[in-house]
């Protein structure tokens, strides 16, 4: 038995209250000794009777803790008289920043209590709880490196954050009203609103139907209530799209379905926004006009506090920026950004040095890796390359690889923006810095115009390193399958990539090692019509699914010009500005388009997300379509889907034939995945592709794989969409370089 | 690796291939404005004065389209070229390729053509070679020309400074969207015209009203390459604002019918250039007053910073790329 030692706990142990876990632990097992935090490091001198007690005490660490490994060597110290917590010192960065959390239910507590000294304090928190990446300038994660940093603690403060019997023992986030941030509410100009309770009257004025910004952890939201929602969605230029709210649980429970698992993501120290089946489908329909509707409870003191004085039950809460921006972090940009939509601010002092957006989750598996969730950490080993993904295009976060891990930042968004670019190479040199990066290799997506690409080629020329290209869809599988040593077959059913062979990739079979993958099947390859425009107007993709059938009478009788019809003719003939694609996204718009669902796209997913909306009132039938053999590679011919889709219009209702068109495009093609599994004698197949993210898609494939006897692998840490691709060019890369 | 088609179409594909091979030259400059400059034409002092040097080679198909043909584009490209060099064009060379069988009666078309449009520049085609080669070995005639131009102080490409303000003189795509809606026989309804045309009288005018900074033609590649070109070469950021950019209805709708971005595809009769924003209204009126000037305008301004941005008009901003080739897809 030993009685002493320096016990090393490496992982996520910083701003997690390990170190007040160390010295709680140390009490009771009555330890002496002290306890040190070099970045992603713990180190505890320990020395007592109970020291191997005292070690499995600590092998559980504390809720928001990351245990990677723990080590002991032999000490010869002297033990002091009783246990020390040490100050901070920088040492390897490989246990990385820990994500902001949501208000525990003990600090909410202490906000609601008479009597508490945090009664209505809007940025209490405590050392299980409040921001974290969103605060800090760098590691490790001690106040002097957080935006806390300016608010020097009060006497009351100072006792609590000394004192090892606090929960708020060495929270660096502490706070109270006496020191800590403030709240202000301004009008729309930015001059102060004079008011005895920011947060009372922000009530009243969002029930009065005003809408307001606020800030928030990672940036401010848009608020109001369900009234305002036409007016917001107007102002904002997003008539169509779903927003989210934010309200009780009980009330969210009124509106929607919720499953247990459901319940514990919105209930998770991450507070996600989580997308619900609503109860009725036609209610809330200003909010979304899906089947579904985004919810988050509320995640802040400042939020728990809004609700308490609220009498409207939910508010709608949506990321302020312009579209494809990223969100706003500055009282001053929102007042100058937001001038059309907002009426009031309700805004802090507490400045935001890390931009991070809501997560969201749908079914427990995440749509976007956000607050929460990101700084994503990974343990997984590519080898002794450094590297940088610089992600995809529009759906874009950036990964770093060092040392046995893999980073991925939060969300940052579509970059064709350009402010959205720059978030993106700010987010690069913060966590190059965060890790202590040196970049060996800079992965990037394979198509050259994507602004990640040119970046990848900018920073690689700056710095000196090699670039790999990877094929979009082969990073969406490198994504999703953790047995890098063994082969599988991956299905992408996806919107847009490049593909090896020059077309526009979107339905595809993978079948082999992640470094070697070859493609073994794909969907059919179809026109797309002035390229990116198919994309926003599937209706023009109909003469190239229904080349035979009587597609201009359609178009004419929707209201398309003569001339528009014959152009559109014209073009598939000349093949101008005409591109080969096998997208699954692209299949499903059209399917969307030609049922009359949806004719322009007017945000990401649009036309597929109502196709499922309407769908999931439906009943599939069953159709077998026409699959064949082309250079190596098996097809489904979604020609023969649209044929029938088309062919079942008045036999069949609209939402039978929504629910046919997923469920025939998802068995068809399971079966081509599945019997090159059986071929190949692999038994692992996996998914990746924001299609996916499609309840039915995903589980007729699913039931297709398990009835066939096969595993069915989906990695639930990474998103489905483009949000795994950062890390995905990683692992492609790290792989491909070490051999 | 062999040239493709690609390397062609102007854009990052054929700068890779200028840098790398084309110029490859050691004997690259005469004393002032050489090759390395990549600018529209060379300069070489000559006494007081400089003379400006440039060429240019034409194969448009269809050989005559809506607003133009072969020949006034062979004329005008290279007296534009010299112009946006701030040079008059005084005399041009004109070297033909013709494949075996080809009309006489076309070849005097082509010939008449380019004699009207040295008359509108003031210029004249003083020497010429020709090679006849046998059926199939070349689409019909390509046609080469050279011109010298005198100019006092040169007008470069790279001039562009914060604060200046950038001005175009006419609407743009329209020469693009002419030829391609031509060519792939595209009915719509109203005619798309070239905008082919001379343009040393506009420059003249312009350069007298104020002081011209840096200054381009938006032929290859369009605006946007001409825009980026300019930028990056002055080391500037440069904002469009893109309600102010002259866009014919009938070119705007037939890039919509398309998926064609107007700004990405030739101009042979407009230039784009940076002036000082003191100037700026004297030279637009200035400009305005030239029959290819009517449309011109204020369309955008230089700041610190880098790459070329559209603040568009419901306060969002993207940025305006040069194009690389074909436009592949690349919207989830
Ligand atoms: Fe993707
Ligand atoms: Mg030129
Ligand atoms: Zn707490
Ligand atoms: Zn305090």
């Amino acid at each position: 038995m030993r009685k002493s030692g320096i016990i090393i706990i490496k992982g996520i142990v910083q701003g997690v209250g390990f170190r007040p876990f160390v010295y709680a632990q140390a009490e009771k097992y009555k330890i002496c000794g002290s306890v040190k935090n070099f970045g992603s490091e713990v180190r505890i001198n320990a020395y007592g009777d109970n020291f191997e007690d005292f070690l499995i005490a600590l092998s559980k660490g504390t809720p928001l803790s990351k245990i990677d490994s723990i080590t002991i060597e032999e000490t010869d110290f002297n033990p002091p008289n009783g246990f020390f917590i040490e100050k901070s010192s920088s040492g390897s960065l490989s246990g990385f920043i820990p994500q902001d959390v949501a208000i525990c239910d003990e600090c909410i507590d202490d906000i609601f209590r008479n009597k508490s000294r945090y009664k209505d304090y809007w940025a209490t928190s405590c050392v299980n709880c409040g921001p974290r990446y969103s605060i800090i300038t760098d590691v490790p994660y001690d106040r002097e490196r957080t935006t806390i940093d300016e608010f020097p603690m009060c006497r009351e403060c100072t006792q609590e954050y000394e004192s090892p019997a606090s929960r708020r023992h060495h929270a660096q986030t502490i706070a109270c009203s006496v020191c800590g941030p403030e709240l202000f509410l301004l009008d729309k100009e930015g001059n102060p609103v004079s008011c005895n309770d920011p947060i009372k009257h922000t009530a009243k004025l969002l029930d009065d139907g005003f809408i307001v910004s606020i800030k928030g952890i990672g940036g401010f939201h848009i608020a109001c209530t369900e009234i305002s929602a036409q007016k917001l969605k107007e102002c904002l230029g997003r008539t169509q799209q779903a927003l989210a709210i934010m309200a009780e649980d009980k009330t969210i429970l009124e509106i929607a379905d919720a499953e247990p698992l459901d319940i514990e993501l919105l209930k998770s120290p991450q507070h996600p926004i989580v997308v619900l089946y609503k109860k009725n489908r036609n209610s809330h329909p200003k909010i979304s006009n899906l089947d579904t509707i985004g919810c988050m409870l509320p995640y802040t003191g400042l939020h728990h506090l809004l609700f308490a004085e609220l009498k409207s039950p939910l508010l709608i809460m949506t990321s302020a920026n312009a579209p494809g921006n990223p969100m706003i972090t500055k009282t001053s940009t929102a007042v100058s950004k937001l001038k059309n939509c907002v009426d009031f601010h309700l805004t802090h002092n507490r400045h935001i040095e890390n931009r991070c957006d809501d997560s969201v989750v749908r079914e427990g598996y995440i749509i976007r890796l956000s607050r929460g969730y990101a700084p994503k950490r990974t343990k997984i080993d590519l080898g002794k390359n450094c590297i940088l993904g610089t992600g995809p295009e529009l759906y874009s976060n950036i990964s770093i690889y060092k040392d046995g891990f893999s980073y991925t930042s939060p969300h940052i968004g579509n970059i064709k923006n350009p402010q959205t670019l720059d978030y993106l190479e700010n987010t690069v040199s913060k966590f190059k810095k965060l890790t202590d990066a040196e970049f060996d290799i800079i992965a990037h997506d394979m198509h050259p115009q994507f602004l990640s690409t040119r970046y990848a080629m900018r920073l690689s020329e700056e710095l000196g390193v090699e670039t790999i290209p990877v094929q979009h869809h082969k990073a969406h599988i490198a994504a999703a399958f953790e047995k890098r040593d063994e082969p599988c077959v991956g299905i992408a059913l996806d919107g847009v990539g490049l593909g090896d062979d020059g077309a526009i990739w979107g339905g595809e079979i993978f079948a082999g090692q992640i470094n070697s993958l070859s493609r073994v099947g794909h969907l059919e390859y179809i026109d797309m019509p002035g390229g990116d425009l198919a994309t926003r107007f599937p209706e023009r993709m109909l003469f190239s699914f229904l080349p035979e059938d009587n597609i201009s009478e359609l178009l004419l009788s929707r209201g398309w010009k003569d001339n528009e019809v014959s152009i559109l003719e014209r073009q598939i003939k000349t093949g101008f500005n005409v591109f080969k694609t096998s997208s699954a996204g692209r299949v499903l718009d059209s399917a969307s388009a030609l049922l009359g669902i949806c004719k322009e796209r007017t945000y990401d997913g649009e036309p597929a997300m109502k196709l499922e909306s309407v769908a999931s009132a439906g009943t599939p039938e069953e159709w077998n379509l026409n699959i064949y053999e082309k250079d190596h590679c098996s097809v489904l011919s979604t020609k023969d889907l649209l044929k029938h889709t088309f062919s079942s219009i008045g036999r069949l209702s609209v939402p039978d034939i929504a629910a046919s068109v997923q469920y025939n495009l998802s068995r068809n093609f399971a079966k081509i995945a599945i019997s090159k599994a059986e071929n190949l004698g692999i038994p692992d197949i996996c998914l990746s592709g924001g299609v996916f993210i499609n309840h039915a898609i995903r589980e007729t494939i699913r039931d297709e794989i398990q009835k066939a006897g096969l595993n069915l692998i989906i990695n639930r840490e990474y998103p489905f969409g483009d949000g795994c691709i950062s890390y995905g060019q990683c692992i492609y890369a790290g792989i491909l370089s070490d051999n | 690796m062999k040239v493709n088609l690609m390397h062609g179409a102007g854009g990052a594909v054929f700068s890779d291939l200028l840098g790398k091979t084309l110029t490859k030259y050691k004997n690259n400059n005469a004393g002032g404005i050489g090759l390395e400059s990549l600018d529209d034409g060379a300069v070489i002092p000559f006494g007081d004065k400089n003379i400006v040097f440039t060429t240019d080679s034409h194969v448009v198909r269809p050989l005559f389209f809506p607003g133009g043909d072969i020949g006034r584009i062979s004329v005008c490209g290279t007296a534009n070229d010299l112009s946006m060099m701030g040079g008059k064009p005084i005399a041009l060379s004109c070297g033909m390729i013709i494949e075996e069988g080809f009309d006489i009666d076309i070849l005097e078309k082509i010939v008449a053509s380019m004699d009207e449009a040295l008359l509108e520049c003031g210029a004249s085609l003083v020497t010429g070679d020709t090679k006849v080669l046998e059926k199939g070995a070349i689409d019909g005639i390509a046609i080469n020309t050279a011109g010298i131009g005198i100019v006092e102080k040169p007008v470069r490409d790279n001039g562009l400074k914060p604060g200046d303000v950038i001005i175009v003189s006419g609407t743009i795509g329209d020469h693009g969207l002419c030829i391609m809606t031509t060519r792939e026989g595209f009915d719509l309804g109203e005619q798309i015209r070239s905008d082919v045309a001379p343009v040393w009288e506009l420059v003249k005018s312009a350069m007298d009203a104020g002081e011209i900074h840096a200054m381009k033609d938006p032929t290859r590649g369009g605006f946007s390459n001409a825009i980026n070109e300019m930028a990056e070469k002055s080391g500037v950021q440069v904002r469009i604002n893109e309600e102010t950019l002259p866009i014919r209805n009938s070119v705007r709708s037939a890039s919509e019918l398309l998926g064609i971005n107007p700004l990405d595809v030739a101009n042979e009769g407009k230039v784009v250039m940076g002036v000082s924003a003191d100037d700026a209204e004297a030279i637009l009126k200035a400009i305005k007053k030239n029959k290819y000037g009517k449309d011109a305008a204020i369309i955008g301004r230089v700041t610190e910073g880098k790459s070329v941005i559209m603040e568009t008009s419901i306060g969002g901003e993207r940025f305006i790329e040069a194009p690389v080739g074909d436009p592949v897809p690349r919207v989830c």
